[in-house]
This record gives C-alpha cells, sequence and structure tokens, in this order.
C-alpha cells in the first residue's frame, strides 16, 4: 500500500502498477511518538500522519509541498528507516499555462521513480482505461436542513455529528469530501497531461493562487440552510477565508476547530447540535414520552465537567426544588444523585415527572432523559426567562466558556464557544487556587482587595500558571495576583463578546460567575451591570426544565 | 526612555478608532526615532551598524512618506524591480515588529484573532492584519509575496489586496531547481512587471534592474568578506542589531545605502579582536526579551556571530540574465524545498564560523521553521556542538514566559562555559 495525503496527489498512476493508493486518515488519538520528532505546534493532522506512519509502519509516502507542516512532514519521514519509497511532488499554485506543464512533468517524474523502485514498467494503456473508469457525478439530495461543509479536511465522525444532529450534508467541499472532475480521455490524447488538468481544474483548495470558485456554491446554491466552517488546530490558512467571509454571506455560518483526533468530539457535538437546533429554530430529536401526567412536573439535568446541576419546575413556572453535585468520574450515575437530591428537596419522587431534558457535556449519556439538547440552547432559555433584558450569556464553566447571544425573543442568534484550551474557565481557577494555595470559593472576594495593578498577559492556561509562579517568587501580594488572574480571564471573555458583538445586557452563568472579582473586573470592561443570578449554576437546568415544560404544552 | 513608548503606545490605542490619526502617530513616531537614532546614536555601537539602524528607518518610513509611490511586500519578495522602478517596499514583517515596539502588538493580535484568525498563526502576520483591520495601514499601490519560508504570506497578501481593493501577486516558488521552473518564475516576475506598471504607472527598464543586480553583487561580494573576517574577529552585536541586518540581505539589498553599509561592515570587523564563546542564532529573535539582551547584547563573553536568515543565498548573480538570476535566487534560496538545505548551509556557518553553541528560535506559529527543529538539533549535536531551542515570540510579548527563556539560557552558558571552546 502507498499512502497519500493531499487530493491533488496523482495516486491513479500508482494504482495503474497494480499497487493500492490509501489517503492516510489517521485513527490515532496521540502524538506519543509525532511530539518526540518534531514541534508540538505543527498542523495537527500532520501530526497524526507521522504518527500513523511510524505504527502502522507504512513504508510508501507520497507527499506534495501544499503547506509547511507536510513539507517538514516530507523532511522527517525522510530519516526514518523503514521507509522504502518516499516522494513529494511539486504542486504548483498556479493553474496557467506553466503551472500544468509543471505539474504534468511532476507527474511524468513520480512515474519515473515509481517504474526505478518497483521495476515496473509504467502501462499507458492500462492508466488511460483506469482514468475512463472513474466517475464523478454526485446526486444531490435536498433534506430538510442543508449543510455545506467547507474549510480544512475533515474526519468522518464530524460529518456523522451533523447528520445525528439532524443535518444533511449538501455539499462536502473539504479535501476529504471534495473530487475532481473526470472525464472521458480520448485515445490522441495525453492521459498523463489529462490527469494533471482533472487534477488542478478540481475544486482549488485555499493553498491555490486562484481561488475564486470556492465560494460560488455558497453564494449561488439557495437552498442551503447552514454552512460549517471547519478547521484543523495549528493549520492556519483556512481562518482567513473564514475571517473574510464571516460578516458576509447571508447563511448563518458555525467555525468548528478539532485536532483530528476524536478526544474533543463532545464540545464538538455540542457546537453542531446546537447551531441545528438554532437553524431549526426549535429542540431536537423527541423522545417518546411515556411520562404524561396531568399536573405537569419537568425535571432539567445539566451534566456539565465538573458539576451537575438539577432544576425541577412545575407548570407554573415554579422551581420545586434544585441541586448541585459534583459530576465525578461517572456522568449518569452523578445525574442520577442529583436528580434524587432535587426530588427530595422538591419532595417529590421520581414517577411524578411528566418529562426530562438533559442538557450539558454529559447529556448523551443520560439515557433515561425524554430528550437531549445543548447548553447553549438552555443557558439562553434559562437566562431569558430570567430577565428578559438579557441579550448576551457569559457562560463559564468548569471546562467550557460561551458567549450567547440573543434577541428579543430569547433565541440563539450567534454564540462562540472556546476550543479544548481551558484558559479562563474553571478549570483554569481551580489550578490558580493550588498554586496560589487559597479555596477557590475565596479567590474572588480576596482579590477585590487589590493595591498593586499587576498584568498577566498569557492567556495560556500554562504560561499563566508560569507567569503566577514568577510574581510568587517577586513576593507580589496574592491579592494582587489574583486581580491581575481576574483581569487575564476577562480579557478573554471580552474578546469573545467583540466577536460575536454581544449587546447590553449582560447575564454571568456557570461556576465562575460566584467569583464575585472575576465580575467586578467584567463590569469595569464592559462598563455596565451584569447580572448574576442568586444560583448561577443552574441555569443550564432551569433552560433545559423550562424547553421540557414547552414540549408538554405544545 | 520605556515611559515615553508606553506614553506613545497609549495614545496609539486609545486613538484606534481615528485611523488617521493612528497613521500620523506612527510615522511621527518614526520619524522621531530615526532622529534619535541618528542624533544621539550610542557610541559603543560599531560605525556601520549604527548607520544600518538609520537607514532602516530610511527604509522603513519611504512608504509611509509616499504610499502612492510603494507596495506591500514580505522578506523574500523580488524587491530588486521595485528599487529599478524607484518603488518603495513596505515590508510587512518589519512593520509588525515596529508595532511591538511601540508596545501595540497585543491590541492588534486581539483584533486580528477577533475577526476571526486563527490564534495560532505567527504574530507578524496577527499584527499586521490587525492593523489592517483598525484601518491604520496606509493603502498602498499593491501587494507581492513570494511562497518561500511561509505559509501565511500568500494568504495575508491575498486578504490585504481584497480589503483594499489592490492589484496582488503571489510568486509561486518551485520546490526544485531546473530550467523549468525558473521559466516558471520568470512569466512570473514579468507578470509582476506588469502589475506594478499598470498599477503605479511607471516604466520598468530591464537596464536599470541591471544596475540593481549590480548593486546587488556589490554588497554581497562585501558580505562575503565580512564572513571571511568573522571567523577570527568578533564584532559588537546585538540581538536588535541583527534583526535589523534582514532588511539589508533582503529587500533592500539592491539599494546604495546597502552597499555602503556593507563596505563599512566589512571595515568595521577587522578593528576587533577575537572574544568569548561564538554563539550562532537560528531564526529570528525576539529583540525585546530582557534574558536573551542581557546574555547577547554587546556582550564579550558570548558573542552572538550572525543568525542563519542574513545567510541564506550569497551567490552572485548573473547581471546579464536579471530575471533569470532572480529567478534562481529564490529558487536555490536554502529555506525553500528540502529542510537538509537549510541544515547543511547551517552546518556550513557552523565550520566556517568556529561556532560554540547554537540557539534555535521556535517562533509561534512558524511551522517550517519549528516543524524541522528536532532534525536540526540532531545534526549539530552530531557535530559535538550544544544546541538549545526555545519556544517564544518575536512580536507578541506575551508568549514570551521570560523565566523559563532566563532558566533555558543561563543553563545553555553554564553548559558552553563547562566545556572546553570547540574551536
Amino acid at each position: 500500500m502507498v499512502g497519500y495525503v493531499c487530493k491533488y496527489t496523482p495516486y491513479l498512476v500508482i494504482e495503474s502498477f497494480g499497487e493500492k493508493a490509501e489517503r492516510i486518515e489517521p485513527e490515532v488519538n496521540n502524538y506519543e511518538i509525532a511530539n518526540s520528532l518534531t514541534h508540538s505546534n505543527i498542523c495537527s493532522y500532520a501530526k497524526l500522519v507521522l504518527e500513523d506512519i511510524i505504527r502502522r509502519e507504512i513504508d510508501k509516502v507520497i507527499l506534495t509541498n501544499c503547506c509547511d507542516s507536510i513539507r517538514r512532514l516530507y523532511d522527517i519521514l525522510e530519516t526514518l528507516s523503514f521507509i522504502r519509497f518516499l516522494h513529494i511532488i511539486d504542486l504548483p499554485r498556479k493553474r496557467d499555462q506553466r503551472g500544468r506543464l509543471l505539474f504534468k512533468n511532476e507527474i511524468i517524474r513520480l512515474i519515473n521513480r515509481y517504474e526505478d523502485f518497483s521495476g515496473k514498467g509504467f502501462d499507458r494503456i492500462k492508466f488511460r482505461s483506469l482514468l475512463n473508469s472513474m466517475t464523478s457525478s454526485v446526486e444531490r439530495r435536498y433534506k430538510d436542513l442543508n449543510i455545506v461543509l467547507i474549510g480544512s479536511r475533515c474526519k468522518d465522525s464530524l460529518i456523522k455529528s451533523v447528520e445525528e444532529s439532524g443535518g444533511s450534508i449538501l455539499y462536502n467541499l473539504t479535501c476529504t469530501g471534495s473530487k475532481p472532475q473526470y472525464r472521458p480521455i480520448g485515445l490522441t490524447e495525453d492521459p498523463i497531461e489529462a490527469y494533471a488538468n482533472i487534477l488542478l481544474d478540481s475544486y482549488p483548495c485555499i493553498r491555490m493562487d486562484d481561488i475564486k470558485e470556492r465560494l460560488d456554491i455558497i453564494t449561488g446554491e439557495k437552498r442551503i440552510d447552514g454552512v460549517i466552517y471547519h478547521t484543523v488546530k495549528f493549520c492556519d490558512l483556512y481562518s482567513y477565508e473564514y475571517a473574510d467571509i464571516k460578516d458576509k454571506i447571508n447563511i448563518p455560518l458555525l467555525k468548528v476547530e478539532t485536532d483530528y483526533t476524536d478526544t474533543s468530539e463532545g464540545q464538538m457535538r455540542t457546537r453542531i447540535q446546537a447551531f441545528i437546533e438554532a437553524l431549526r429554530g426549535r429542540n431536537n430529536r423527541e423522545k417518546e414520552f411515556k411520562n404524561a401526567k396531568k399536573k405537569l412536573i419537568v425535571a432539567g439535568i445539566d451534566s456539565g465537567s465538573t458539576s451537575t446541576n438539577v432544576v425541577i419546575l412545575d407548570s407554573d413556572r415554579k422551581i420545586l426544588g434544585y441541586s448541585i453535585l459534583p459530576t465525578g468520574a461517572k456522568s449518569l450515575e452523578s445525574a442520577y444523585k442529583a436528580l434524587e437530591e432535587a426530588l427530595k428537596m422538591a419532595k417529590i419522587n421520581i414517577e411524578d415527572l411528566s418529562y426530562i431534558v438533559a442538557t450539558g457535556y454529559g447529556r448523551i449519556s443520560i439515557s433515561f432523559a425524554n430528550l437531549e439538547v445543548t447548553e447553549i440552547t438552555c443557558h439562553a432559555k434559562g437566562a431569558f426567562f430570567l430577565n428578559r433584558e438579557i441579550r448576551t450569556v457569559i457562560d463559564i464553566g468548569g471546562q467550557d466558556s460561551k458567549i450567547i447571544k440573543i434577541d428579543r425573543d430569547g433565541n440563539v442568534i450567534d454564540f462562540v464557544m472556546n476550543d479544548k484550551c481551558s484558559a479562563g474557565t474553571g478549570r483554569f481557577l481551580e489550578n490558580m487556587s493550588r498554586v496560589l494555595e487559597i479555596p477557590v470559593e475565596r479567590m474572588g472576594e480576596e482579590s477585590l482587595d487589590w493595591k498593586e495593578d499587576l498584568e498577566i498577559s498569557s492567556m495560556c492556561t500554562v504560561f499563566a500558571e508560569s507567569e503566577v509562579i514568577s510574581l510568587i517568587a517577586k513576593n507580589k501580594d496574592r491579592r494582587d495576583i489574583l486581580h491581575a488572574l481576574n483581569k487575564s480571564i476577562v480579557r478573554r471573555i471580552v474578546s469573545f463578546i467583540e466577536r460575536i458583538e454581544g449587546e447590553s445586557r449582560y447575564m454571568m452563568t456557570g461556576g465562575v460567575a460566584k467569583n464575585i472579582g472575576v465580575v467586578r473586573c467584567l463590569e469595569e470592561r464592559l462598563g455596565e451591570k451584569v447580572i448574576v443570578p442568586d444560583e448561577p449554576q443552574i441555569v443550564g437546568a432551569l433552560g433545559s426544565a423550562l424547553i421540557g415544560l414547552e414540549r408538554l404544552e405544545g | 526612555m520605556e515611559r515615553v513608548i508606553r506614553a506613545y503606545s497609549s495614545l496609539i490605542k486609545k486613538n484606534l478608532d481615528k485611523p488617521e490619526l493612528v497613521k500620523f502617530l506612527i510615522r511621527l513616531g518614526l520619524e522621531v526615532a530615526k532622529l534619535w537614532v541618528d542624533y544621539t546614536g550610542d557610541k559603543y555601537v560599531p560605525e556601520s551598524l549604527r548607520y544600518l539602524n538609520s537607514i532602516c528607518f530610511k527604509f522603513i518610513l519611504e512608504p509611509l512618506r509616499e504610499p502612492e509611490n510603494s507596495g506591500f511586500v514580505n522578506l523574500l519578495a523580488p524587491t530588486e524591480i521595485l528599487h529599478s522602478m524607484d518603488i518603495y517596499p513596505l515590508f510587512i514583517e518589519a512593520y509588525s515588529s515596529f508595532t511591538s515596539g511601540f508596545y501595540c502588538e497585543d491590541i492588534l493580535i486581539d483584533k486580528a484573532t477577533t475577526e476571526g484568525i486563527s490564534d495560532t498563526l505567527c504574530s507578524y502576520h496577527k499584527a499586521f492584519l490587525g492593523a489592517l483591520e483598525f484601518s491604520i495601514l496606509p493603502r498602498l499601490k499593491f501587494a507581492l509575496t513570494s511562497s518561500i519560508l511561509c505559509d501565511g504570506n500568500s494568504n495575508t497578501f491575498r486578504y490585504i489586496a481584497k480589503r483594499y481593493e489592490i492589484p496582488y501577486l503571489i510568486i509561486d516558488i518551485p520546490y526544485e531547481y531546473s530550467e523549468e521552473s525558473v521559466s516558471y518564475v520568470v512569466s512570473q516576475l514579468k507578470e509582476m512587471i506588469s502589475m506594478i506598471e499598470a498599477a503605479t504607472q511607471k516604466r520598468f527598464d530591464i537596464d536599470r534592474l541591471r544596475e540593481i543586480i549590480r548593486l546587488e553583487n556589490e554588497s554581497k561580494k562585501y558580505l562575503r568578506l565580512y564572513l571571511e573576517e568573522l571567523k577570527s574577529h568578533t564584532m559588537p552585536n546585538s540581538i536588535s542589531l541583527e534583526m535589523y541586518k534582514l532588511f539589508v540581505t533582503h529587500p533592500y539589498i539592491g539599494r546604495e545605502e546597502t552597499s555602503k553599509f556593507f563596505k563599512l561592515l566589512a571595515e568595521d570587523i577587522t578593528k576587533y579582536p577575537n572574544s568569548g564563546y561564538r554563539v550562532f542564532w537560528v531564526h529570528i529573535m525576539p529583540y525585546f526579551s530582557y534574558p536573551i539582551q542581557r546574555y547577547l547584547n554587546f556582550n564579550e563573553d558570548f558573542n552572538l556571530i550572525g543568525c542563519d536568515l542574513n545567510f541564506d543565498y550569497l551567490e552572485e548573480m548573473d547581471e546579464r540574465r536579471p530575471l533569470e538570476a532572480i529567478a534562481r535566487k529564490l529558487i536555490l534560496n536554502v529555506n525553500n524545498g528540502s529542510f537538509k538545505r537549510k541544515i547543511d548551509n547551517i552546518k556550513k556557518l557552523i565550520v566556517d564560523l568556529r561556532i560554540d553553541g547554537v540557539i534555535h528560535f521556535c517562533q509561534w506559529g512558524c511551522k517550517q521553521s519549528f516543524g524541522g527543529f528536532m532534525l536540526l538539533k540532531k545534526e549539530i549535536e552530531k557535530m559535538g556542538i550544544p544546541f538549545l531551542a526555545i519556544d517564544g515570540d518575536a512580536v507578541d510579548r506575551r508568549n514570551n514566559p521570560e523565566e523559563q527563556i532566563n532558566t533555558r539560557l543561563s543553563a545553555f552558558f553554564e553548559l558552553l562555559e563547562q566545556r572546553e571552546k570547540r574551536w
């Protein structure tokens, strides 16, 4: 088998030699070996390819000089002794006559090298018939919610998430989705030249010089409901296009960044589901509910990364009971426990519940819920219920931070969420509380007495920790360090707010809202008071219970 | 001094909603800095390097003073053609560096990432794009980049051109040298000439380009002389000055001022003895980093001998066929193609310049360089030369963990001192 990565790779040449060519789609979930051979900040996909090649001992590899990370991947592979055939194709950025000639010659160079390597001769006739056997017609089926997927290459799990959330991919324009337009090659035509042209004329990736046609489908196709823009961590090239189009296209747009492993699938699913919920304008798939009772009582369960929170609500929207428990290692178990506690407070039994809605990071594990809805929709719902003037919800939880913009009817208009990185989240504060030897609960109060205005410039948890340590080493007052930390968290929040053009009034929810120091700093930056509910941790659960009631009431 | 710059910085930051005022303030700041350099320059610094400092301010000011006669370029753009047409290049990496000199890079970078630009992109690009988003960049006549060294270029330049509605061209440099690849580049250079002629209404003259290549050859001749002398002399140097050399080894190499500088440099070097450990730097430098300054600025014990980026193409160019010569220079640049070219060049410089230790700077977002740093490390260690890699950012101060950099550097220099000198 010969492995390759780039869609412009002339892999049919290899197949005409009777060798199988396989596009490398790494299934590994860590970069253990790769990180010892290169820097950890090169493109996540390139690192995983390196990891996969080594683990599977793929001994024949063809790359293109498509980007800096892949070029360096080639240089590293060159030093690995088990690799028997390694080739890099010089892919021109220009598709003019000279670019085409260059690329045709590159295909010939590959043929010559493979002939030398395999000892077999290149069979032009076989190659032509192989080329003629390729088809590229794709039947497009319009469905309820038609999504265009564009940006960096992506894994099948992303597509699956879209489909499981109720969306259907009408066009996959990423490198892993778009196929070249094959056409019949006549007997008098040079098949190598024809193949070079077919490849160069395929839907251009961001690396190519002339990319005008990239957005034609999005602007020309009338039946697109939403666009999902995918980027790979440490591959920065597509972010330019995203930045360029985000305010220009009149179609809802979601940006999703993955590191090409499955480790952040939960977060990715939350975003996609929330996006599709927002597109639908109603909540997602409904399960059959069997517990309908005359007097409606619903439970909302928010299974977060740090705490599991439950709210029990009756049809008068009165909170009968609630609970906040640490999530621990098993989210389902914690959900049961938190539900039991809330039921105890409400003085009712589980049988009295008509409907259960689950939200939060662990929502999919809560098998006894009738409905699962993302925390984005739920926080918006909960916050708007508590105060109808709220237009921006700032939810900073244990591992995620989300800024949600809502309209005057309480619907989600836009939202932004952090990536895998825990900068500015509850986890960040927990880390710092250990370093500064102060319980998390006391951090806010103590920071209010600051005197010296210190700066912690890095937003990265790791770098910020090292800055905190050097401030401790300089004997700085803990209150001043805490204040500097709050400012750094707020800087991140404000940049998120700006990203979605958040508007007044603001409500802060989630565990970090209990830190009065962060809230005060945020108020200072925003120039207005930020509303914090009495119990900011249950807003998501409250929202999910409200959605449950709306469901029952039709 | 720092307090003055901080006050100036906060003035810029407060007025970002008034782009014309900020453009004026940036130009004013650079004009004042140039006067400062011209009249109060540090007498301890060799004459050639003081002259270098002055001409770099001149070069960066030219396109700001005359935007209607200027274009945006990157470090490795074929600016010889611009010089031959008396058009000023604004080299974007330098602009970004100056924004951090003014303590403004944070707000610009945050602006770019708020607009959707990836935060893992190189900060040279992010700061520049932030300036674009705030509309504080002058609107120049065109945007021109080559594809060497960095993936960000083609996208950044396309982005500028689209935003400012100006013509743009990327010179795509093939991976390998061949007759076809030269002709592929030459045809793009011709396209570039037509674009610039149309954008500036100026005429290109091939004989004038030959003169520029002649000047470039003259500069290279002095640079080679300097390199020869550098084997047995060490000259006072600093990380900022070594970065300033990028101006004259790259976008401004065809200029008369540059040729004068290299002549002075080749003379100056002979005036200094050989002293201390000889340290070689790979990739760019965070000139503001206090721990690095402390160890490498004007230090007779640990001499900063040079930076690989300043020695990436030393060949004489064929002035009879200037376009082909430029194409050849671009394709054969050691930073183009396989990483082995870069490694071999550094290894050769280590031997030629009798280097005792190598420091590799892993610039935030620069995949092309840090992607191969382990390969370089292995090769250099095979030569018995200590190698240190530092993670940081030459534009965004926030990405430089000072304490960590300090500890690593201290340990590295302790290690050097414990060893016998290599050469």
